[in-house]
């Protein structure tokens, strides 16, 4: 009996170490939730308008930093460059469209097969740096890590620890913030093709209301729905949205459920921040739509699939690959744009779209070349307050997104 | 009200993959095999079912055989219970031939039968035009919902009381109702039938069923690959409903394992494994419906495994024999030892 006691006590203790555990773990979150969101919306408020102001110039002061860190030993025949990856191409999502832009990159610099070292499955905690050292053994002079922010804290550690090996993180924060000459981030304004395929959500909805599916309650996944519900309410003036997050990058079944609970609820465009493709088939079953992310699902959907928003992976391998072949600096933290081509969104499936998307998706990226930008006021957030005034622009400051505010008109389930 | 029925139809979709894990699982144990490796299992019926169907439905295409979507449904199911009672086969010959560790060997399976699916998955895939291991419309028809057959092609509306029948007893796909019939059979076989109380036997006392004249191996063999072809169903379910029969990398994500979590909510009985089902797919899903105002969503994800230690403590503190697990469960029986 004791021994029991003292086992059902072992439990109870698992139990209270469980829960508070998992409330440490949301604590530091975005804070979109209600508790903190007086604090931050009045600091954001006073601060967003010189953010818009000088955040054009921050590149500027990135130069300023003294970079010297070239490489004149260097050649396009001898370069040799490494890539760990979370995941492999079998998930047809982050991955697969991250090795295709490698393929792009070597075919457009020229190099050959044996100059890449690719590693997929790595692991996201301390095991990463052991599998960039070993890419460096193999002799690598530039390591890109692909996605995942947490690749970013153990490739800093490598960069200061081989001030020789150029590092670049794609879709990380770190760059910017630490400074280091030989450590980069990138990622591209992926928001201004989720602006434009919100063109098409806004025209083809019947019901006014859109439903997204997102991974986490994170900047990248804020912004791209933001975005996207800006780009449906450019035609649409009437339209709302609902947000369900999965709190999980991948995880068929539940992105299944959360998609059926929107259609149920009354959404009839779904999009999609997470990499399988079960948002799209939930949709085909239901009758509505979908717009996907980085991939094409005209097979997996044919009749509910309009089109996705995507990134180009190669552009910013070439930027790297290419500046250090020719032996120049490196960008720290660079953003390619639609008009770049570093994000692009893929045919629009006609057969399914309404009648003049492809007019006005045409439109808004003329309108995006005359200079505007996705995130101009006026813009309310879901309280009201006022969050970029009229006719002032927000723009991001770095490569990796940093809007965090839910707009008017959009709804996160549960929050 | 619509909301709550909707719910209701939710759960009712949620719950099949772990009722079915749960069920191939309680078979194995009560075998005396305590077999981790139900992930592992899920993913090779899950991959073997939607290859199976893939392959079948291009061979049936255009030759003008009627009734398509019930033998690629027959097809895929044969399938996932073969590759699934494939990996119970694996498991029985480490652990009652060569008398490997039963937890180790469990764990291991979880490795092996998730690189199983994730290789297959793909490699399959890049053989088709679109990089996609999908089924097509034929296919797809037999997993979709049963209630246009069965009420003539016509729903009724969700506010009158025969469209709330409907949409909570009849539209649901033909898994959902294999799946507690199953579970009745089970309870059957267990509680009425001669070979069934053998089997509870071998998984409590192997020693005395051997010294009975019970052939311990031949059962063991037989509930694992049986109980593994059942698991293996499990994974269909999830790969052919939920994912509507598009391989998607890692897409059973854990299911596994809450399926073995509910085998212990359910104290080893297969009609309390349906409750036990519902309650876990309920709270899987109940914050896409009745989310609660400032609960961080990892709350609702924790909500299982709560319900799984409490019912945990309320069975230890009670201790009925017919809530126990199976006295030689995770034990392999050695002969000699006798």
């Amino acid at each position: 009996m004791k021994k029991q006691l003292t086992v059902q006590i072992l439990l109870v203790v698992c139990l209270i170490l469980a829960i508070s555990a998992c409330l440490a773990c949301t604590a530091p979150q975005p804070a979109t939730g209600s508790a903190a969101v007086p604090v931050e919306e009045a600091t954001s408020a006073a601060e967003e308008p010189t953010a818009v102001e000088e955040g054009a110039d921050d590149f500027n002061a990135f130069e300023a930093h003294g970079r010297a860190n070239r490489r004149p030993d260097i050649t396009k025949d001898n370069v040799k460059i490494g890539f760990i990856h979370y995941s492999d191409i079998s998930d047809m999502g982050f991955t697969y469209s991250n090795y295709q832009g490698t393929l792009e990159m070597m075919k457009v610099l020229g190099l050959r097969e044996d100059q890449v070292i690719t590693k997929f499955n790595v692991p996201e905690d301390s095991a990463s740096a052991t599998t960039i050292k070993e890419l460096i053994e193999e002799g690598c002079d530039l390591v890109f890590a692909c996605g995942s922010v947490a690749f970013g804290d153990n490739m800093l550690e490598c960069a200061r620890e081989y001030p020789n090996i150029e590092f670049y993180h794609t879709t990380g924060w770190l760059a910017p913030i630490e400074r280091l000459p030989n450590f980069h981030n990138s990622f591209a304004k992926a928001y201004q093709a989720r602006y434009l395929a919100g063109i098409a959500a806004g025209l083809k909805t019947k019901t006014n209301k859109l439903g997204y599916v997102g991974a986490f309650p994170y900047a990248e996944v804020i912004s791209g729905f933001s975005a996207f519900y800006l780009g449906a309410k450019s035609v649409n003036p009437d339209v709302t949205m609902d947000v369900i997050y999965t709190n999980s990058w991948g995880d068929a079944m539940l992105e299944d459920q959360a998609a059926t609970a929107l259609i149920q609820s009354g959404c009839d465009v779904l999009s999609q921040h997470s990499s399988s493709t079960a948002v799209a088939t939930a949709a085909e079953k239901n009758g509505v739509w979908h717009i996907g992310y980085n991939v094409d699902l005209t097979d997996v959907a044919p009749n509910a699939f309009l089109l996705s928003a995507c990134v180009d992976w190669s552009k910013d391998q070439i930027h790297a690959v290419s500046y250090m072949i020719e032996n120049k600096d490196i960008e720290t933290d660079w953003s390619g744009s639609y008009m770049d081509g570093a994000c692009y969104l893929t045919p629009l499936n006609t057969a399914v779209a309404a009648d003049g998307t492809q007019e006005a998706i045409d439109a808004a990226v003329a309108k995006l070349e005359s200079g505007w930008d996705v995130f101009t006021g006026p813009l309310k957030d879901s309280q009201g307050n006022i969050i970029v005034e009229d006719g002032v622009t927000f723009h991001e400051p770095t490569s990796c997104p940093t809007w965090e505010h839910i707009l008017e008109g959009v709804t996160v389930v549960g929050e | 009200m619509t909301n709550f029925v909707n719910f209701l139809n939710a759960i009712g979709l949620a719950f099949v993959p772990l009722l079915l894990g749960a069920l191939g699982e309680i078979l194995t144990e009560k075998s005396g095999h305590l077999n981790l490796g139900v992930e592992g299992l899920m993913y090779m019926g899950g991959i073997g079912s939607i290859v199976a169907a893939f392959y079948c439905e291009q061979a049936l295409a255009g030759s003008g055989i009627a009734n398509q979507p019930l033998i690629i449904a027959v097809c895929s199911l044969l399938a996932a219970m073969l590759v699934g009672g494939l990996g119970g086969l694996i498991y029985s010959v480490m652990t009652v031939t060569f008398h490997a560790n039963q937890n180790v060997t469990g764990l291991t399976l979880t490795i092996f039968g998730t690189g199983i699916g994730n290789f297959f998955g793909e490699y399959v895939g890049f053989l088709t035009s679109g990089g996609f291991l999908s089924i097509g419309e034929n296919a797809k028809k037999a997993f979709a919902s049963i209630l246009p057959a069965v009420s003539g092609g016509e729903t009724l509306e969700l506010h009158t009381v025969g469209g709330v029948f409907e949409r909570l007893f009849l539209d649901y796909n033909w898994m959902v109702f294999f799946s507690l019939i199953l579970a009745v059979v089970m309870i059957w076989f267990f509680n009425r039938t001669f070979l069934g109380l053998r089997l509870k036997a071998v998984g409590e006392n192997p020693a005395a069923a051997d010294a009975a004249g019970i052939n311990v191996a031949l059962y063991r063999y037989l509930a694992t690959i049986i109980g593994s072809g059942i698991t293996g169903i499990a994974g269909m379910y999830i790969v052919m409903v939920n994912s509507s029969g598009v391989w998607s990398q890692n897409c059973i994500g854990g299911r596994g394992w809450l399926a073995i979590a509910v085998v212990l909510l359910s104290t080893w009985s297969p009609v309390r494994a349906i409750w036990g089902a519902m309650i876990f797919g309920g709270l899987s899903i109940m914050r896409l419906y009745y989310p609660i105002q400032g609960v961080p969503m990892q709350i609702y994800d924790l909500m299982p495994y709560i319900a799984t230690i409490i019912v945990l403590l309320m069975t230890s503190i009670r201790q009925l024999k017919e809530h126990m697990q199976p006295k030689g469960c995770g034990l392999n029986y050695f002969r000699e030892d006798r």
